[in-house]
């Protein structure tokens, strides 16, 4: 009786898992399909499998590809992205060290000035936030790098400082004790020890960055393209025409490096996410 | 190897909270001495102001001839081991004991040196490239004995290492860690609230309650000479008896009695008493000081007396009996040879000559 009850339990989750899976995956499946279809065929048929008629093998990514600054806007993508997650895991898990060894409270006022960062939505700072970093040049590859470290560092913070609280005290006093200074005890010690919360928090950030549209296209604009931008604008032809083809080829390049960033990264993903949430 | 000295030591922490007021102790090159108390008393402040874990409010502290006040810990010459091992997870246990030397620059073939040869000391040499996580939690302090051994510091300081081990380890490696102190022959303190761990490890106990000595003296005579009841009542298992009693002059000299007791002292109290005749005071006597009929014979034979056994705890060796007098609980201590049954009644006589007179105010030692 009890075995039948769980059976259709099971059941229930399994079906409602899958239709939630088949949710997120339809408009990843979408972009992949239509990627292979010509451009003329997406628009009037979206949802239908590439056949002998429509399909144009790999045209789209080639044109796509071989369309102008797309490499560049790749490169300067990926140097914002690695300089902005290196810089939001060295200097928020150094940040939330301090404040949770430290105990003030200046320190709880910085805390919590963190976690209010976090509630505040992009779209409320951004036109004032464009005006100031522009003013103080920020508005260049490098200068949007302690920009994302700003907008990154409130959940990081939340999530180093949670795995921190777990941490006995004493392995840092064995450290002192074993002639580390504050910057040794931290690099050699206590980071390594926080590496499972260091690649979630790297991962997280990483997948927003990488993907993010809005902040790059507020501070670079057009002169200096990420890749998202780059895939708007220059797919987007004379006329408000668009070669969706090229887009959805572009797209599909788009996400595969955070995708095997994401797959090597995840066995630690959820360990981080479970250290900090249940010991925090 | 060197000496510790404290010079009226005050430790407040932020929230003005005063743990220690006014801390005086002198530890002396090689020794080994046991800081022992209930939790909170300072012990553990104490030892961690010496490794420069906690800063000193007020007074001076010297490691040999060094006033260390503003030292930082690594620059104290002193290693430390945990309760909780503070093992580095990240690293093998060849690289944890190696870490201190590697930090200093100590070359590396000496490293390699020390480390394999603490490693044979302490039987861990086949565990040298596990992580600790691999590792019994036995194995696991003796890798932190042996992180604090390669570095052969001046001073060893150890705050409740065996806490964490199950009873038989517990015995095992509190006869390592003695050994150990032999072989180094550095100064050693430890930290510990079990009292078995203190009488049987140190050269020498620092009883603490609240920040302050109770005293420091010996195993041996801490055991026999307690200075106040609280010394007499933390160390020894089962705990000291305590009667509250009066003393009466009678011709044969001073008795304290009470209820249907009535024991005559020993000569040697008589000048301590004077003041105390018709007073309360406590009495202190020690379970092993109670003996059965046949132990006692003429020696204590007119103090005998018949009690109420409530329960008699069998420990193998010996029997705990727990007895009442006059509404009180008295427990006593005697070899398994004899027949005891739980809710009898037996003949027990009290050791005049062991008795410790205490006090009722100060609870201080009056004579014993």
């Amino acid at each position: 009786m009890k075995n039948k009850t769980s059976g259709v339990k099971n059941a229930f989750w399994f079906s409602l898992l899958l239709l939630l899976s088949f949710i997120f995956l339809f408009p990843i499946y979408l972009v992949v399909m239509n990627s292979f279809k010509s451009k003329f065929n997406i628009v009037g048929t979206p949802f239908r499998f590439p056949d002998s008629e429509t399909f144009v093998g790999l045209e789209n990514y080639i044109n796509g590809i071989k369309s102008a600054g797309i490499f560049e806007a790749f490169l300067r993508t990926l140097v914002i992205t690695v300089g902005s997650v290196a810089a939001i895991v060295i200097f928020t898990s150094m940040a939330a060290w301090y404040i949770v060894r430290v105990k003030s409270r200046f320190n709880k006022a910085v805390y919590y000035l963190f976690l209010f960062s976090m509630i505040v939505p992009f779209q409320m700072v951004m036109f004032t936030m464009t005006a100031v970093c522009i003013k103080l040049g920020l508005n260049s590859v490098l200068g949007i790098i302690p920009v994302y470290l700003g907008f990154g560092a409130g959940l990081s913070v939340f999530m180093f400082s949670g795995f921190i609280k777990s941490m006995p005290r004493e392995i840092e006093e064995a450290a002192m004790i074993d002639g580390c200074g504050p910057v040794k005890a931290f690099f050699a010690v206590v980071f390594p020890i926080l590496k499972p919360t260091a690649i979630t928090v790297a991962i997280l950030n990483a997948m927003w960055i990488w993907n993010d549209f809005l902040l790059p296209y507020l501070l670079l604009g057009t002169t200096d393209k990420t890749l998202s931008v780059a895939i708007q604008i220059t797919m987007q032809g004379a006329y408000g025409s668009i070669d969706w083809g090229g887009f959805m080829a572009m797209l599909v390049l788009a996400i595969i490096p955070i995708i095997i960033f994401y797959l090597i990264c995840q066995k630690y993903i959820i360990k981080g996410v479970i250290d900090g949430a249940v010991k925090g | 190897m060197a000496s510790i000295t404290m010079k009226n030591i005050k430790k407040t922490y932020e929230d003005n909270t005063t743990v220690i007021e006014n801390l005086n102790l002198e530890i002396h090159d090689k020794e080994f001495v046991i800081l022992v108390g209930p939790s909170g008393c300072g012990k553990s402040t104490t030892l961690r102001m010496i490794a420069g874990l906690e800063d000193i409010t007020e007074g001076e502290l010297y490691i040999g001839d060094r006033l260390v006040n503003g030292v930082s810990p690594k620059d104290r010459d002193i290693a430390m081991v945990f309760q909780s091992y503070a093992l580095y997870p990240h690293m093998s246990v060849y690289k944890n004991m190696a870490f201190g030397l590697k930090n200093r620059r100590v070359p590396k073939k000496e490293i390699d040196k020390k480390v394999k040869a603490a490693a044979e000391m302490l039987d861990i040499e086949s565990y040298l490239h596990r992580k600790p996580r691999a590792l019994s939690g036995g194995q696991r302090q003796r890798v932190a004995l042996g992180r604090a051994m390669v570095r052969e510091p001046a001073v060893f300081l150890l705050d409740e290492p065996l806490s964490n081990l199950d009873a038989k380890l517990r015995t095992e490696m509190r006869s390592r860690i003695s050994l150990l102190h032999k072989e180094l022959q550095t100064t050693f303190v430890y930290v510990t609230h079990d009292q078995t761990e203190a009488m049987t490890m140190g050269d020498r106990i620092v009883v603490m309650k609240d920040g302050v000595i109770m005293q420091q003296d010996t195993p041996q005579m801490l055991y026999n000479h307690p200075q106040n009841m609280f010394v007499a009542g933390f160390i020894g298992t089962p705990p000291i008896n305590f009667i509250d009693c009066v003393i009466r002059r009678k011709n044969d000299g001073f008795h304290a009695v009470f209820d249907r007791f009535d024991y005559l002292l020993p000569k040697r109290m008589y000048g301590s008493l004077s003041l105390y005749t018709d007073k309360e005071v406590v009495m202190g006597i020690r379970p092993d000081d109670i003996h059965a009929e046949r132990y006692f014979l003429g020696k204590n034979g007119e103090n005998a007396i018949e009690l109420y056994v409530e329960i008699a705890e069998m420990t193998g060796a010996e029997y705990y009996l727990y007895a009442t007098a006059a509404d009180k609980k008295i427990v006593a201590k005697i070899p398994a040879g004899e027949s005891v049954k739980s809710g009898s009644y037996m003949r027990l006589a009290v050791d005049t000559d062991k008795i410790h007179i205490f006090d009722k105010v100060s609870e201080k030692l009056i004579c014993d």
